[in-house]
């Protein structure tokens, strides 16, 4: 009795089969990975810094209270402190030269709203949601990096949980 | 040997490429986007927040009110303003699209220097050095110094401009532009002051009226006020409960108001003042059943002998219907006849505008009366502020002869481009040659500025200060305020503070011109107005004017009713064919320009999304379109796409035929606007100049032409073909065809 063997051509389809199989976990493992990764930024930002020494995240983004949009801090808020605190480390000397040249300081948002999304900061931060519920512990981090993956699913999760659910699960509450 | 693709080897390196596709999408962080945070933040701007500023559109001489919306310093959106009395919230395309003039990359970023005319070999120099070179050419010229401004300038700047020319001596700024002579602004000014004794401009209170037989006015279009002509024709129509406005419109080819129009009537060009002549005679000769029974006294002050069946056979409209205008005209409540700014370029404008505003003057609205013609209040304004005065093309001509007298040895263009408007036999270039010396103040290089020695580029109109009373306004004299929605993006002054430091240094000017800016000369002027609606109660609050959007007053105020005129004695009305410049036979075609709804006299050509807008008839964009009767084309041989030569006696131009069925058959009809040299990137190179067929004469409605064909064909750039429209058309002769 011969054993059936395996031939050629079926050989090459495994083959085929294992590559594609291999590829494909690859390119999902690496879009999961980089999208959570932090973007390259144009000054590494050490977040931690400025939490070890208490500033609040509403020093610098200051109209998260009162705009949908949080803010980013404009250049002379920077040169505010930092013309008298360490101007020598090197990451400030980076700074400094955005402020020589007039410059904004081109950084690149880590946390990214579709377009369709309407989001407001606004209403969560005045209605007690905290900013580490939705970013993260920033104030641990150095370089700010996305840590949840701000899908429908992780919104609904927590309106669904509100007093007033039967509102916030309405669609138009973010599609308008 | 390269390897043999087979159909295996190609799947294999297609799945390839699509999987290191897969990969390399996957690695791309192509979701990062980058932010701009400001460098110092305005103190009233909030991140995410829009704000709203109000101010004044300047992208025609109507005055309408803006809102524009500012995110993050930057303007991104216009609107009208709804607090404002003419436009109430509505703004037309053209409004619309004037964020791209902010944006225009052809702006200049400094003041040049031009050491050849025409040479567009600019040297950028300072802006105090630019400064100081006008202030040596103005102290040299002493009071041979002559301005040209242009009908949309802001009134501060006129003002400016001229108490500068009277302290030194010099003639009165010129304002002269297409806009001015094609919507007719002196001629109507001057009927108006024989007929009713007042020289300001007609406003119809179309909104009340019943029944309008518009004479070639295109109401809807891009005439006098478009947006509150827009508003008042929704009221016209649907306002009031049961009752429909109807609407006659007479013109040789149909623009939008004709196109909206009841009755549609293909009048011969130049021929609408005898039309109108005869509803006078008609209605003073037949006893209609009027509800006014003085109108038909009325009438017999200006009925002259009317050959009906002559009339008729010269104006192509029939006995029946002239009998039938002159019915429904007796007979209304509130008749409005509305003359077109075509009139007022026929040999005997007045001639032919006085018989259409007779119609007005018999109807003869009382005082404080709704639904009928009245005349702009502003003037109840003039001693308080200034608004550029119009001027005649004969004043424009008579400029033009000074300037070849070499008695003008500098010349400063302000917001005006005569080289591109005015006509080649005007002689523009040889007086320019005689002037010693040219400023223009154009912020984009337009074909007058090419050909000038120092351009100072001013700011766009939503990066200056400025005001505009508006005329006409309809029932309330208006003030709408201009102010800097953003702070200027480029490096570019505003020309009234450029004048008022310039005259500091020449004596006579300093003691006119006190003022340290011109945010210092507007405070005072309008703090000299008296109280207005959401200004304050005391006086004229600035900050509140300027948040408001302008100065008006509370809405009771009465129409400046067009008076019965007892004083006046009418004369019977002479009114003869009009003599068409050009030779029957050689050019066989009537011109019919008119103004393009989107570029307006050429001045909106740079901006790209009015260039791209189709026009709202033939939906043409881009080009320069010729457009005949379809009868007409087959006759001459010519088909739609066919590039074609237009022959005036004065000039010719090329374009693209374009058969449109709802003009009369012995008429060329061409839009202005396109045809630009200079005047940017999108400007240029697009189409022909249509005002090059117009002679030296203020008679520019009524030339002749003949077309030719070059052989060539091209593709026409329109957004709907005419399927269905030419079916509903077939051919159809007009009379007089």
């Amino acid at each position: 009795m011969r054993l059936k063997t395996v031939s050629p051509a079926g050989w090459r389809i495994i083959v085929v089969i294992v590559v594609i199989l291999v590829v494909a976990t690859a390119a999902i493992l690496l879009f999961v990975t980089q999208a959570r990764a932090a973007p390259e930024q144009p000054i590494a930002f050490n977040h931690q810094v400025m939490g070890q020494l208490g500033i609040q995240c509403l020093y610098c983004h200051n109209t998260a209270r009162e705009s949908p949009a949080a803010g980013m801090p404009s250049l002379a808020k920077c040169m505010g402190c930092h013309k008298v605190i360490d101007p020598t480390n090197p990451v400030i000397k980076e700074v400094v030269a955005y402020w020589d040249n007039q410059q904004p300081i081109p950084w690149v948002r880590v946390n990214v709203m579709p377009r369709f999304v309407f989001f407001s900061h606004e209403v969560h931060v005045n209605g007690g949601v905290n900013c580490e519920a939705c970013h993260g512990d920033v104030a641990h981090m150095t370089v700010d990096r996305p840590v949840v993956r701000m899908n429908m699913g992780w919104c609904l999760d927590c309106h669904e949980k509100q007093p007033n659910a039967s509102q916030l699960m309405d669609c138009v509450i973010c599609h308008r | 040997m390269p390897p043999k693709i087979t159909r295996r080897n190609f799947l294999k390196i297609a799945t390839l490429g699509a999987g290191a596709t897969i990969l390399a999408g996957c690695a791309n962080p192509r979701r990062w986007v980058t932010l701009e945070p400001y460098v110092r933040p305005p103190e009233e701007q909030l991140a995410g927040v829009a704000t709203w500023y109000a101010s004044a559109c300047r992208m025609c001489p109507a005055g309408c009110g803006i809102i524009v919306r500012i995110m993050n310093g930057r303007a991104l959106k216009i609107e009208g303003n709804p607090e404002h009395p003419l436009n109430q919230g509505k703004l037309c395309a053209r409004g619309q699209a004037g964020l791209q003039l902010l944006y225009n990359p052809d702006r200049l970023n400094t003041p040049v220097t031009q050491s050849s005319r025409g040479s567009h070999q600019f040297k950028a120099i300072a802006w105090e050095e630019g400064i100081n070179t006008l202030f040596e050419k103005l102290q040299g010229a002493g009071d041979q110094v002559a301005v040209l401004g242009g009908s949309s300038m802001s009134g501060h700047l006129y003002d400016i401009l001229g108490r500068l020319t009277g302290a030194i001596g010099a003639s009165p700024p010129v304002i002269y532009d297409p806009l001015v002579s094609m919507n007719g602004y002196t001629a109507l000014k001057d009927v108006d002051m024989a007929l009713f004794g007042k020289a300001a401009l007609p406003t119809y209170d179309l909104g009340n009226a019943d029944i309008v037989i518009s004479f070639g006015a295109d109401l809807l279009g891009p005439g006098l006020s478009q947006v509150r002509y827009g508003i008042e024709y929704g009221k016209f129509r649907s306002g009031r409960l049961g009752q429909r406005g109807y609407l006659v419109q007479l013109e040789p080819h149909m623009s939008l108001t004709g196109a909206k129009a009841d009755l549609w009537l293909p009048v011969q060009p130049g021929m609408e003042g005898l039309v109108a002549q005869a509803i006078i005679d008609l209605i003073a000769s037949q006893s209609f059943a009027s509800p006014d029974p003085l109108r038909l006294e009325r009438a017999k002050l200006f009925a002259g002998p009317v050959d009906l069946n002559k009339t008729a056979a010269a104006t192509g409209i029939s006995p029946t219907e002239l009998l039938h205008l002159a019915h429904i005209f007796a007979e209304a409540e509130h008749p409005l006849a509305i003359p077109g700014g075509g009139l007022s370029g026929l040999p005997d404008a007045n001639a032919s505008l006085t018989a259409v505003q007779a119609l007005n003057f018999i109807v003869a609205m009382a005082a404080g009366g709704t639904g009928g013609m009245s005349l702009s209040p502003e003037a109840q304004l003039s001693k308080l502020v200034v608004k550029p005065q119009p001027s005649s093309f004969i004043d424009m001509l008579a400029l033009l002869g000074k300037m070849k007298a070499g008695v003008v040895k500098v010349l400063l263009v302000v917001g005006s481009n005569p080289v591109y408007e005015l006509p080649l036999q005007a002689g523009l270039a040889e007086a320019l040659a005689k002037v010693p010396y040219v400023v223009s103040f154009a912020p984009i290089v337009d074909e007058t500025a090419a050909q000038a020695d120092l351009i100072l580029p001013d700011r766009t109109y939503l990066e200056s200060w400025g005001y505009d009373v508006l005329s006409p306004a309809f029932d309330l004299p208006v003030v709408s305020s201009q102010q800097p929605v953003v702070t200027p993006l480029f490096d570019a002054r505003s020309a009234a503070d450029v004048l008022l430091t310039v005259a500091k240094g020449i004596p006579a000017a300093a003691k006119a011109l006190s003022w340290t800016d011109e945010v210092a000369f507007l405070k005072e002027v309008i703090g000299g107005l008296p109280a207005g609606v959401a200004t304050g109660a005391g006086g004229v609050i600035w900050e509140r004017y300027l948040q408001h959007g302008g100065w008006w007053p509370a809405a009771t105020a009465a129409l400046q009713a067009a008076p019965a005129g007892e004083k006046l004695k009418p004369q019977p009305l002479q009114l003869a064919a009009p003599q068409f410049q050009g030779d029957a036979g050689q050019y066989p075609f009537f011109l019919h320009l008119y103004v393009s709804s989107l570029l307006s006299d050429g001045r909106g050509a740079n901006l790209p999304w009015l260039q791209a807008s189709p026009d709202p008839l033939t939906t043409g964009s881009w080009q320069t379109l010729v457009e005949i009767n379809p009868a007409t084309a087959q006759k001459i041989g010519v088909v739609d796409g066919e590039v074609v030569r237009v022959a005036s006696p004065y000039g010719e131009i090329e374009g693209y035929i374009y058969t449109y069925p709802a003009m009369r058959p012995d008429t060329v009809a061409i839009a202005t606007g396109q045809g630009h040299t200079d005047y940017g990137r999108y400007a240029s190179q697009h189409g022909s100049n249509s005002l090059l067929l117009v002679g030296a004469q203020p008679a520019w409605a009524s030339v002749r032409v003949n077309v030719t064909s070059t052989g060539r064909k091209g593709k026409l750039s329109i957004f709907e073909w005419k399927l269905g429209v030419e079916e509903g058309f077939p051919n159809q002769s007009f009379p007089g065809g």
